[in-house]
């Protein structure tokens, strides 16, 4: 394969993105992840393959318009209940999509103008992505921003995610890596010194617990971790608090006890608090999500495990 | 660190009396000008204009009331509103008719009955005798075809209603020379001419000895609330009210006739010449300029010799924005859907550079920053000049500004608007760098130029989509009016129809015929308007403190100013952009449906075509996305605006200048729109400002600001208007707050002019809540994860809103 057919899965591109990374950044969404964390606020993430989305908001109805109807050559399609619709604020018919008839082809989608249907995951070329993410550079420099490979999992796509963070490095772009650190070593030593931040997810210090949740153990992701901070990798280690599963001060101690080991390469520490938007993104994907509902925890609860990281000598910010 | 500081009692007071009066028409002014005009039919001109000012400041009421310092009325009672026949009144009793007078939802005011019975009486009088009636006289022959356009913004009649205004008179000049010293000046030149009246000398002997009068006035007004204060202190028990009322009088006995001693004196100066110059004309947007540059050392200097500390400093300026947004004014029922809120837009600016190009931030700066976060005033509205060496702090205390009073201030590029200032001859560099805000968004001279947008007939906006459906219609408006008949005559320029254009480039060819055909009667109405104006409206009260006109002896209607300009603003920037690309796309590129297809779908309102539009609206790419197929049509369509404006000469001499924004009126005239090629519905509002189409920008705040730095902004000189909303959590913290600093240098540094940031209230998300429809693509942000908002479940909706909460 030559390189520039390389592509990558891609479902999402978002641009003045300011939560993730220093400055003004445009965040690249890649698919796929190897965990399955049941919290995740970005189901759509999870598969290595495009899905059909379903948003019912952007439907106009079958009356109107109707063509995913005829497109769908499963039977997956048909019209279903009739209901106002948030999106245009009238009574419309619904469709109504059969799971189990739909294999993701995305005929209904590319006949669907409103974006009602649409496929989540699309191939990316490097060379096209990279055009597209180095529109915003002027942004990107005066902000000191640049741009965030996320995912899923974007070591899971390994040779695209090297490339994509060469040829920004090449255009003198920052890049951060958001991971969950669940990779082999070596995909992470070949992109390290194109990374000029990670943004590291660290779940839970008890390995059993962990692979409890998210079906797999931590131990790679805490050597990876070291192996980084050896390497002189910068880390912004983020802290998901998730209610009755890592949010025990004795855990939080433990983290907090990790990222002080690594030394200097942890830049700071964020906590990002359990939040539940994520659900109605289930069922853009699937009938029947298997999704954690949970109460957010309390700020109270926050600004102790806040004291409890700072404890440890570390900058602690909570989003 | 910029921190709020505390509100003296009597400042929250003001702030409440200010919230909790309920406006009331007073016939005052009427009476006095009625009178006037009714005993004195023998005079004429600038004179007239003159003695009619001079009634006014002897016979108006002087109102003074607890807790003011800063003193000046347009009414008998607080928050008041003053008529104006002379302009027009006639709308009053079309407005009564209507049902649209005494109880109105926007903008209510009370009318006693006795009053509604003299307006009543005195209207079949002005009917005749207002500039309005005077206007309608003289409209072209040939304008009559085109009446009902929607293109332009001049009707048949009644056109005069909200007119003048839009400039900034030299306030640096009433503080630092005083009308005594010009008034001198007047009587000397009078002197030099008297019995040696060769040419149009006399003309220039009417001005000054109109001048000679308006001193006069100015010192007449201040002296009566001089005695009013004094009258007050003698009556009062209190003796720090008594000390306070006795330097108040000391003060308005002291100013007009001479220049300002110390800061309360140069406040007053300010806002009395204000009140004087709103009383005498019926003033739309009269822009105070850099009130930091007038009061900074005043300041300074009463704070170095004791005089004065800066939380009483503070208490006067606050005390003088409340005088400020007290003022307001009664509109036709029509006008407030365009202009509501009780504004009469009394803009001021501060920062930038001073005329050495070094930043000009003082201690007033911060104060004015102060005074609208603390007491939360729109009114009046600031703008901010921004330029490469603006202080943090200034920043900082800017956007924390804006935090409280979305839009507050608006954020001016110097570096971009001082050489546009200076493009066709229109100011030099010194004035360019003095440049102040009028208006809302409009760059002109401070104290030195006369660039009434529209001259006397209301501001010049002109519906840049609706020249597009014009172009593919044949010159005709397809939208019937509100009983249903649509127009038979060809309102535009004959151009042919949509299915008869057999390239892209015809398309663009008819367009380029309908700008230039109603751009030039547009701009032909407003030297129409000008020449009739400057007979019969002349502003000597102006014209004695602008620089240029004593020196040249004219009125600045006549062009007597220093420098002078002429606004266009467009409207509907992203819809007219969008339609461009839209049937490029659709109809010459891709082929998606004929040429006669499209035009049925679009004259049809896209009735059973939702298909159509629906691949328009998600199919094609829209200006506002970073998209260059796009945003070419941006570059294009306003270059074309640009060349015809700027060819095109004012009576007075000057150039036009192209400016691109709406105020409110994208909504109103929305509504009088019918379907465009973008797949816009007939009614439904046009773009505001330029920015994107409702709802069609997909790619977050950096792709708008890409999109939006392709119309070649240099060249529009009398402002663009770009509206950013964010939601909260993009400011909640510093690194935010830096963030949206860096956003705005980068707009910037592209070429941007001004942007003003609204961030997204808890009352636009409750609105979501309940019409998602209107709101599909409101994205909320939380660490590494978006959202639309309406798409949440109610429960996470609330959630967002208590974080909204939290967060401001």
């Amino acid at each position: 394969m030559k390189e520039s057919d390389l592509t990558g899965k891609v479902y999402d591109i978002q641009g003045f993105s300011v939560q993730d990374g220093p400055g003004i950044r445009t965040t690249v969404f890649l698919k796929g992840c190897p965990l399955r964390c049941p919290w995740c606020h970005s189901p759509e993430s999870q598969s290595f393959a495009a899905q059909l989305s379903w948003m019912a908001m952007r439907c106009i109805g079958v009356e109107k318009c109707g063509k995913c109807l005829t497109a769908c050559t499963k039977g997956a399609i048909t019209s279903g209940e009739i209901t106002k619709s948030i999106g245009i604020g009238e009574a419309i018919k619904l469709i109504h999509v059969n799971r189990l008839l739909c294999d993701d082809c995305g005929d209904c989608a590319r006949a669907c103008h409103p974006g009602g249907l649409s496929m989540c995951g699309a191939d990316y070329q490097v060379d096209d992505l990279l055009k597209q993410l180095c529109r915003d550079i002027p942004f990107y420099e005066q902000s000191g921003g640049g741009v965030t490979v996320s995912g899923g999992e974007a070591l899971s796509q390994p040779e695209f995610t090297l490339k994509l963070l060469q040829g920004l490095k090449a255009q003198g772009v920052h890049t951060a890596l958001d991971t969950t650190g669940f990779s082999d070593y070596k995909n992470i030593d070949a992109v390290l010194p194109y990374v000029d931040l990670f943004l590291y997810d660290l779940k839970h210090m008890d390995s059993e617990q962990h692979k409890k949740a998210i079906g797999v153990p931590n131990e790679r992701i805490l050597e990876n971790a070291q192996k980084i901070a050896a390497a002189g990798g910068k880390l912004q280690i983020r802290i998901p608090v998730i209610p009755s599963f890592n949010d025990s001060e004795k855990n939080i101690k433990s983290t907090g006890k990790f990222c002080k080991s690594l030394g200097k390469a942890v830049t700071l520490v964020q906590i990002l608090p359990y939040h539940n938007m994520g659900v109605a993104k289930y069922l853009r994907i699937c009938d029947d999500p298997k999704v954690l509902e949970a109460e957010p925890p309390s700020e109270e609860k926050i600004q102790n495990l806040k004291k409890i990281l700072e404890c440890f000598a570390l900058k602690v910010t909570v989003h | 660190m910029f921190t709020l500081k505390p509100i003296t009692t009597r400042v929250l007071k003001m702030r409440k009396n200010y919230r909790e009066t309920m406006p009331k028409v007073c016939t005052a002014r009427l009476k006095i000008v009625t009178d006037f005009y009714q005993e004195n039919p023998n005079l004429t001109g600038i004179l007239k204009r003159a003695l009619v000012f001079k009634e006014l400041a002897e016979k108006m009421p002087v109102l003074i009331s607890a807790n003011e310092i800063i003193v000046g009325s347009m009414a008998s009672t607080y928050r008041g509103s003053a008529l104006f026949p002379e302009n027009d009144i006639v709308w009053m009793k079309a407005d009564n008719d209507a049902g649209q007078l005494f109880d109105r939802e926007l903008d209510p005011y009370i009318i006693d009955d006795e009053d509604w019975a003299y307006i009543s009486s005195v209207i079949p009088y002005w009917s005749k005798n207002s500039l309005s009636a005077m206007t309608d006289a003289y409209i072209p022959e040939g304008y009559f075809a085109a009446v009902g356009n929607q293109v332009t913004v001049y009707g048949d009649k009644g056109i005069c209603a909200a007119p003048v205004g839009h400039f900034c008179t030299n306030y640096d000049k009433a503080i630092r020379v005083g009308f005594g010293s010009v008034r001198e000046e007047a009587k000397g030149k009078m002197a030099a001419l008297e019995g040696k009246m060769e040419a149009d000398t006399i003309k220039k002997y009417n001005f000054y000895r109109s001048v000679v009068i308006v001193c006069d006035g100015m010192i007449t007004l201040s002296k009566r609330y001089g005695a009013e204060a004094a009258r007050q202190a003698e009556a009062c028990s209190d003796p720090r009210r008594k000390a306070e009322l006795e330097k108040m009088a000391e003060s308005l006995n002291w100013i007009m006739a001479n220049p300002a001693r110390n800061f309360q004196d140069a406040v007053q100066i300010m806002f009395l010449y204000q009140i004087g110059m709103c009383l005498h004309n019926n003033m739309h947007a009269p822009t105070f300029g850099r009130v930091d540059q007038y009061l900074g050392s005043f300041y300074e200097a009463d704070l170095a010799a004791g005089r004065t500390t800066p939380k009483e400093a503070q208490e006067i300026y606050d005390l003088f924005s409340l005088k400020v947004a007290e003022m307001n004014k009664i509109w036709s029922s029509g006008t407030t859907l365009a202009v509501s809120g009780y504004t009469v837009g009394q803009l001021m600016t501060l920062g930038g550079v001073d005329k050495n190009n070094q930043d000009a931030t003082n201690a007033v700066t911060y104060m004015m920053l102060q005074t609208a976060a603390r007491l939360e005033l729109h009114d009046p509205p600031l703008s901010l000049r921004i330029h490469k060496n603006t202080p943090e702090l200034l920043w900082e205390a800017a956007l924390e500004t804006t935090k409280i009073c979305g839009g507050v201030p608006t954020f001016e590029n110097d570096e971009l608007i001082i050489p546009a200032l200076m493009k066709n001859n229109r100011m030099n560099l010194e004035s360019a760098r003095n440049y102040c805000l009028i208006g809302c968004v409009e760059p002109a001279g401070c104290g030195d130029e006369w660039p009434a947008c529209g001259g006397s007939g209301g501001e010049a906006y002109w519906n840049m989509p609706m020249a597009i459906v014009h172009a593919i219609n044949d010159g005709h408006n397809p939208m019937p009016d509100f009983f249903g008949n649509v127009n038979e005559n060809r309102t535009g320029a004959h151009t042919g129809y949509l299915y008869e254009m057999e390239t892209f480039d015809e398309v663009l060819d008819a367009v380029s015929v309908q700008y230039q055909y109603f751009l030039e009667w547009q701009m032909s109405m407003v030297n129409m308007f000008e020449v009739v104006a400057a007979e019969h409206m002349a502003q000597p009260l102006v014209s004695c403190m602008m620089d240029g006109c004593m020196e040249s002896g004219k009125d600045v209607m006549k062009g007597g100013a220093k420098n002078n300009s002429c606004g266009v603003p467009g409207v509907g920037i992203g819809n007219a952009v969008d339609s461009l690309a839209v049937m490029k796309h659709m109809i010459y590129d891709k082929k998606i449906c004929t040429a006669r297809e499209f035009y049925d779908a679009i004259m049809s309102n896209w009735e059973d075509r939702e298909d159509l539009r629906q691949y328009i609206l998600n199919e094609v790419p829209h200006y506002g996305n970073d998209a260059d197929y796009a945003d070419e049509w941006a570059t294009w369509l306003l270059n074309l605006f640009a060349d015809i404006v700027t060819n095109f000469t004012n009576v007075r001499g000057c150039k036009f200048a192209p400016g691109l924004y709406p105020v409110a009126t994208n909504v109103l005239w929305g509504l009088m729109t019918p379907a465009t090629p973008d797949g816009r519905r007939g009614g439904d509002p046009l773009a505001d400002g330029i920015s994107p189409v409702q709802q069609l920008d997909k790619n977050g705040p950096t792709a708008i600001l890409k999109s939006v730095s392709r119309i070649p902004q240099e060249r529009f000189s009398n402002g663009t208007l770009l509206n950013m909303k964010f939601h909260p959590s993009a400011l909640s913290n510093e690194s935010g707050r830096d963030k949206l600093e860096a956003l705005m240098k980068a707009y910037f540094n592209m070429g941007g002019m001004e942007m003003q940031l609204n961030i997204v209230s808890v009352n636009t998300l409750r609105k979501a809540q309940q019409h998602p429809e209107d709101y599909q693509n409101l994205v909320v942000r939380v660490a590494g994860f978006s959202a639309y908002f309406v798409e949440l479940f109610k429960n996470c909706q609330d959630d967002l809103i208590r974080r909204t909460e939290l967060a401001l």
